[in-house]
């Protein structure tokens, strides 16, 4: 076997690189996808007093402001030693739910959609958002946009601040509700209720009755067979905010479950010459064993389809019928196929807004008791939530003083990472055969990370004439450059 | 009825020279500017709601499009609208951001928007410091949005 060598990409933030061997026929001998690290902010946080923290995580990522938020104000509760008041946490939890409705919906039709809507293999010229509002209509764009923007108006009448929120406190919450805000709140939310519902009749009506495309969805080349995590709360149901964290492996067998830093228990990280980015895998499965998947693996995936895996159900009615008929549709748990992703996704939008509108009816709300004050020496704290695309881990240690001394934080898609590899393997290996490689073999190959939504560009948005390009390298048996495709 | 403008700066306010948009969004803020000033950290489809509702737009950004550092570019939505299916959803371009706005709701989206961008020197560290060239530049924009609004008076 030849001697592979690829150098990480460092000429833009946010590149991706997808290096591709063939064999002498022609044919995919392996693949690699690469990425930047995760850009240093550990180290910009040492030095900063922790309750500033939640509102400077926000920018590190425009897009996914809310959960690094969420986390850090998870973890400055533990640095200060206070658990939030009932309240407190149901704000937090409106907050974060909200949240979650907006980013799946962004996810979804700017994204998945595309693909299946407008078509996989067509014109990549109109497989984007402005193809898909074109194919379905405006008007049910226009509608799905406006409740989607219901969404951000909740997200920021609670934040506190247009944006980036700024509400967050050790302890609870800084802003308290009003019965008006919470009368819209609740208005609001059952348009995002309706907005799931569409959301999962789009999924239907367009893919799940699809025979094409539900080849694709129950292929083995979008399947890839690993273990999962993500967090469950006392019912063993989906949970977003706060839960117990629950590890299975590739066959489903629960692997353990633990909170806080004893992450640091079950997970360990893998360093790679040939990319910026760790390679995180099950600890309590042995030592590292390659980015390999099957039984035996103990590579993990997180995000929507880890928690439709690691779950009993979902905590709210309509999700939860959803949830059945998903598991249902594929009938072995765990459920391997990558494209699946999107219709947990569309699941977990409804159980989402379904929150938001529980919430919003829930009478304490609207209390005055939404913050405890800490009175204890800040000492070190692990903040762990559901992002929307999966396991986000946030642990601070700060001095007496509550400045951050040390910080680590573990994103999705850092968690993601050896799934993703093996995901655009497995699609090259099936796509590209006899050395044809064309455009459209980029999209089928794109299919295949597209599902975990990567958070590649997450600090930089710079316009740079196309974002988040991607390049896919070809090389031949020799090791020399055979074709290179650019979506950029 | 619309409101008559709104300035939003975009950008990463930790991020080197990222932050310029933010920077002439908080300069023009304190200098009391009769406009709507919004910041916003990322080009998604926050910048499609943030424009609704108003006459005219004035959008600062940053770019990297190999021009001189300090470069400052104004160029039309139809410049920057990529067709390139997304990588990510973070990969939303700024075009793509306004165009679906004039798509979706054409009546409720500004008459008028104008588009600056700052070409960026250095991106890779996380520092509130930007470069000389694009604190000048910075410095260019706050004036010539100011004009700009101005004219919008009379």
């Amino acid at each position: 076997m030849k001697k592979i060598e690829i150098n990480p990409m460092t000429r833009l933030e946010g590149h991706g690189k997808i290096a591709i061997f063939l064999d002498d026929n022609g044919n995919v001998d392996d693949a690699f996808f690469q990425t930047v690290e995760f850009r240093g902010y550990e180290k910009f946080l040492q030095g900063m007093p922790m309750e500033e923290v939640p509102r400077t995580v926000s920018t590190v990522c425009g897009v996914c402001r809310g959960v690094h938020f969420t986390a850090a104000m998870k973890a400055s509760d533990g640095v200060f030693g206070v658990t939030p008041t009932s309240a407190g946490r149901k704000l937090r939890e409106l907050y974060f739910s909200s949240h979650y409705v907006e980013d799946h919906t962004v996810i979804l039709y700017a994204l998945a959609f595309p693909d299946f809507v407008v078509g996989p293999e067509a014109n990549p010229a109109e497989r984007n958002v402005v193809g898909l509002i074109n194919a379905v209509g405006a008007a049910t764009g226009k509608e799905v946009l406006r409740r989607r923007s219901l969404a951000v108006k909740i997200f920021e009448l609670l934040g506190g601040k247009p944006s980036h929120p700024v509400a967050a406190l050790p302890g609870g919450w800084s802003k308290q509700l009003t019965e008006e805000e919470r009368k819209q709140i609740e208005a609001w939310s059952e348009e995002l209720v309706g907005l799931g519902e569409l959301t999962l009749k789009v999924f239907d009506d367009v893919v799940l009755k699809n025979d094409k495309y539900m080849q694709l969805v129950t292929g083995d080349m979008y399947k890839v067979e690993v273990g999962y995590m993500g967090s469950v709360n006392d019912q063993g149901q989906v949970a977003y905010y706060d839960g117990t964290q629950k590890v299975i492996d590739s066959a489903g067998k629960v692997v353990g479950t633990f909170k806080g830093k004893e992450y640091l228990d079950f997970i360990s990280e893998r360093v790679l010459p040939w990319s910026y980015l760790k390679f995180p895998y099950q600890k309590k499965l042995g030592a590292w064993k390659g980015i390999v998947e099957g039984p035996g693996t103990n590579i993990y995936a997180v995000g929507p389809l880890a928690r439709m895996n690691i779950a009993q159900g979902m905590d709210t009615p309509k999700a939860q019928a959803h949830f059945e008929r998903f598991h249902a549709t594929f009938g072995a748990r765990p459920v391997h196929h990558i494209l699946a992703y999107h219709w947990a996704r569309a699941i977990e939008l409804l159980n989402a807004a379904e929150k938001c509108l529980a919430l919003s009816r829930d009478p304490e709300i609207t209390s005055k008791d939404i913050w405890n004050k800490p009175t204890s020496c800040p000492g070190e704290g692990v903040g762990i939530i559901e992002a929307s695309r999966g396991t986000l881990i946030h642990h601070y240690v700060t001095d007496s003083k509550g400045i951050v001394t040390d910080a680590n934080l573990i994103v999705s898609t850092t968690h993601n990472n050896a799934p993703i590899n093996l995901a655009v393997k497995k699609a090259a290996k099936h796509f590209i055969k006899n050395g044809e490689v064309s455009q459209g073999m980029l999209n089928y190959v794109e299919m295949a990370f597209r599902p975990y939504d990567l958070c590649l560009a997450c600090a930089t948005h710079t316009v740079n004439g196309g974002q988040s390009p991607l390049e896919v390298e070809i090389f031949d048996s020799n090791g020399g450059l055979y074709k290179t495709l650019k979506n950029f | 009825m619309k409101t008559k403008c709104v300035v939003i700066g975009i950008g990463n306010p930790y991020l080197q020279d990222d932050r310029a948009g933010v920077v002439v969004a908080e300069q023009l803020e304190r200098d009391g500017l009769a406009c709507q000033i919004e910041v916003v950290h990322t080009v998604g489809l926050e910048v499609m709601d943030k424009v609704q509702g108003f006459e005219r737009a004035i959008i600062v950004d940053a770019c990297k499009l190999g021009n001189a550092p300090g470069s400052i570019l104004e160029v039309t939505m139809d410049d920057i609208f990529t067709t390139h299916a997304l990588v990510n959803s973070h990969a939303i371009t700024l075009g793509t951001t306004l165009k679906t706005g004039y798509v979706c709701f054409p009546e409720e989206m500004p008459s008028e928007i104008r588009i600056l961008l700052i070409e960026v020197k250095e991106i890779k560290e996380f520092t509130q410091q930007m470069s000389p060239e694009v604190e000048r530049a910075v410095a260019e924009v706050v004036e010539r949005i100011k004009g700009m609004v101005g004219a919008m008076a009379t």
